[in-house]
């Protein structure tokens, strides 16, 4: 089954067309990556995805349900971290996992959801303390922690590794690594494209608002005749 | 030096952003134009007011004419002395019935000739009387007693000068300096359709004022503080995007919105109940102090709250905290981040202080009908002017006011979810068509 379809999907502000017709499929517990450079457009096609923006004209659809008609359905089944995101500063790790589950589970189930929040958060004694004490590695687990507590079926993540040390990103990609396996649907976006080489099945780029290449890595790679992701994308902007 | 002109170069121009110059200009010009509609209200304040006069006509004591003698000293004004048809004679019935046919609020009655001349010759004061019907009109209701008191020093004045000018071998002095006087069971003021003696408005005027004067300031700040706490909350979730992940959440606009209000209005109120609470305690320690001053009893004129009232206040204060947090979260969804939510604060705060301004210095029934206007359509208005409202027996102007804070919080809910449903929320202004049009970018 298809979990996300982008049919010509537009999206303008004012006078000013930031994304041009987008059309793309990304298959059931597939990792799709959105590569592009700053301002070509990924961040407004996943909130676009994510219910966030209004689409100017097309149609996205997640599991069948369409963002513009069902948003409250879409809402249900998708799991989105922004860029930079952070958490409530005066609330502990766990209140805060505690104060997200409300809103999918209560009673045992929503314990049991609590608690595999902080089994992917894996931030030890620390879950109990107050949030504005984390490091950005830490607020990073949390927060991956708060987006796949409550299973959903997609999972939409802004560059999520952004700004973290090599550590850190190596840990934080082997999380999502462990949620695609477990049948989450992965969309990301990134710029560092030898991450996107190792975790994604396949990729998207995105330049000035258009679709330019779509396929897994390693066609990608073949077509152009590079070794690396980061050369193609190179070659493909540039020409 | 030059590094730091730098960071004062720097600094200056990260505060006086267009919004926030725009902002004070607002305010400027709004306070101007208030300062104007306030200015006419105290030029009609100081007009004399028409009053009337309970005198026999002619002379009354060795060329002391008290009618002639008011004509010549209001000049032009003369035309406000109205004469009454009521005698000395008259009932206070009778002296209210007629103050309320010929439209004056006070009226000062001397007694007649024979009644007069008895006390001059006895050389014991003479008493006169004071009527007036009571009209709740802010700080500026006070100006009848103080017309009859201007009245009365007149003709004491006039009547002084006689008994010292002439043979003063056997005047008593102490009765000569002071001939006329108004005893306490002399006045007699309406109030809600009662007679009450032993009270002048002005009495009336300061124990209402005692005990309500600090309530717009007290809710001024409340609506400021309560206000200033909702928009940083939304700027500072807007910086942290934890809005933006609470928007993709499996949760209605509607909750989010009424959640975030009714939360900020529950402190807003518990704020509000304590400083109402530490409010009159500093007012009553301070009436305590003067309380011998005072004689008049609000309960006995059917002027003290009951428990209906305080409800009603209540409800008043608690849908004017809800009405500023709707504003507050309609300007906060503009607001960028956690900076630029604290100058978003300021319509709020002008918003909060005019009504202040309006109802401490004209009060609602002193008020023209434009200025009357402006207060109403202020939400924050109502619960200023609640308390002193029912004090006066006006339940129509409070419910009044809490139907139209109903409707205007509800519009404000409703124009929030709407905000919360569209684009404007993640992308801020810069992204809306018409402000690309109006700034002309593309």
């Amino acid at each position: 089954m298809d979990a996300l379809v982008l049919n010509d999907v537009r999206k303008s502000y004012g006078n000013r067309e930031a994304v041009h017709g987008i059309s793309l499929t990304v298959r059931e517990g597939e990792i799709f990556g959105l590569i592009g450079h700053n301002g070509a457009g990924k961040t407004t096609t996943l909130r676009m995805i994510s219910t966030l923006l209004r689409i100017t004209s097309g149609s996205i659809s997640v599991y069948g349900h369409d963002v513009t008609t069902e948003p409250d359905e879409v809402r249900k089944i998708i799991s989105y971290l922004p860029e930079d995101a952070g958490a409530y500063k005066d609330l502990t790790g766990r209140a805060y996992l505690e104060f997200m589950a409300s809103f999918f589970a209560s009673g045992d189930e929503k314990r049991a959801m609590v608690q595999k929040g902080i089994d992917i958060a894996d931030l030890g004694d620390r879950i109990d303390s107050k949030v504005d004490t984390y490091s950005k590695g830490m607020m990073r687990r949390l927060l991956i922690a708060r987006a796949i507590m409550p299973s959903p079926k997609l999972a939409i993540m802004d560059e999520v590794t952004s700004g973290l040390d090599v550590i850190n990103a190596y840990e934080i990609r082997d999380v999502i690594r462990s949620i695609a396996r477990s049948g989450v649907t992965v969309v990301m976006s990134s710029h560092n494209m030898f991450e996107v080489d190792m975790l994604c099945d396949r990729v998207g780029m995105i330049d000035q608002g258009n679709l330019i290449l779509l396929g897994t890595p390693s066609d990608l790679k073949r077509e152009y005749g590079v070794d690396t992701l980061e050369e193609v994308f190179v070659k493909a902007v540039k020409g | 030096m030059s590094h730091m002109t730098s960071i004062i170069r720097k600094e200056v121009r990260e505060l006086l952003t267009p919004g926030s110059v725009i902002s004070v200009l607002v305010m400027v010009v709004l306070f101007a134009g208030l300062g104007g509609l306030i200015g006419g209200e105290v030029d009609s304040a100081a007009e004399l007011p028409s009053f009337g006069l309970i005198a026999e006509e002619g002379e009354y004591y060795d060329g002391w004419d008290p009618t002639q003698i008011l004509y010549d000293a209001y000049g032009e004004d003369a035309s406000k002395i109205v004469l009454m048809e009521s005698t000395s004679d008259s009932t206070d019935a009778e002296i209210v019935s007629e103050m309320r046919e010929k439209g004056i609020t006070s009226v000062i009655a001397l007694p007649n000739k024979a009644s007069f001349s008895e006390s001059m010759a006895t050389q014991t004061q003479i008493s006169i009387g004071q009527y007036y019907l009571y009209q709740p009109t802010g700080l500026f209701g006070t100006v009848g007693s103080t017309v009859m008191s201007s009245v009365v020093s007149i003709l004491n004045s006039s009547l002084s000068e006689i008994l010292v000018s002439g043979d003063s071998s056997d005047v008593n002095y102490q009765f000569a300096i002071n001939p006329l006087v108004t005893p306490d069971d002399h006045i007699s003021t309406v109030v809600d359709g009662q007679i009450h003696s032993g009270i002048t408005p002005m009495d009336i005027s300061n124990e209402v004022t005692s005990q309500t004067l600090m309530i717009p300031i007290v809710i001024m700040i409340i609506i400021m503080m309560v206000g200033s706490i909702v928009i940083s909350s939304m700027g500072s979730e807007k910086e942290n995007k934890t809005l933006e992940t609470l928007l993709t959440m499996p949760i209605k606009r509607t909750s989010i919105v009424s959640g975030k209000i009714v939360a900020a209005a529950i402190v807003g109120l518990v704020y509000g109940l304590a400083y109402m609470v530490g409010m009159s305690i500093y007012m009553g320690s301070m009436t305590g102090t003067i309380s011998g001053s005072s004689n008049v009893d609000l309960a006995e004129l059917g002027m003290s709250l009951d428990m209906l009232d305080w409800a009603l206040v209540m409800i008043s204060m608690f849908l004017a905290i809800v009405c500023a947090l709707g504003i507050c979260m309609i300007l906060g969804a503009f607001a960028k981040n956690y900076k630029s939510a604290q100058t978003m604060t300021m319509p709020l705060s002008i918003l909060a202080m005019i009504p202040m301004f309006i109802i401490m210095f004209t009060g609602w029934y002193g008020s023209g009908g434009f200025l009357q206007a402006i207060t109403f359509a202020i939400p924050f208005s109502h619960p200023m002017m609640a308390m002193s409202a029912l004090m006066y027996g006006d339940v129509t102007l409070v419910l009044g006011g809490i139907a139209y804070m109903a409707v205007f919080a509800l519009a404000a809910i409703l124009i929030t979810v709407r905000l919360y449903n569209s684009d404007v929320l993640i992308t801020g202004l810069g992204q809306n068509k018409y402000v690309q049009t109006l700034t002309g970018r593309k």
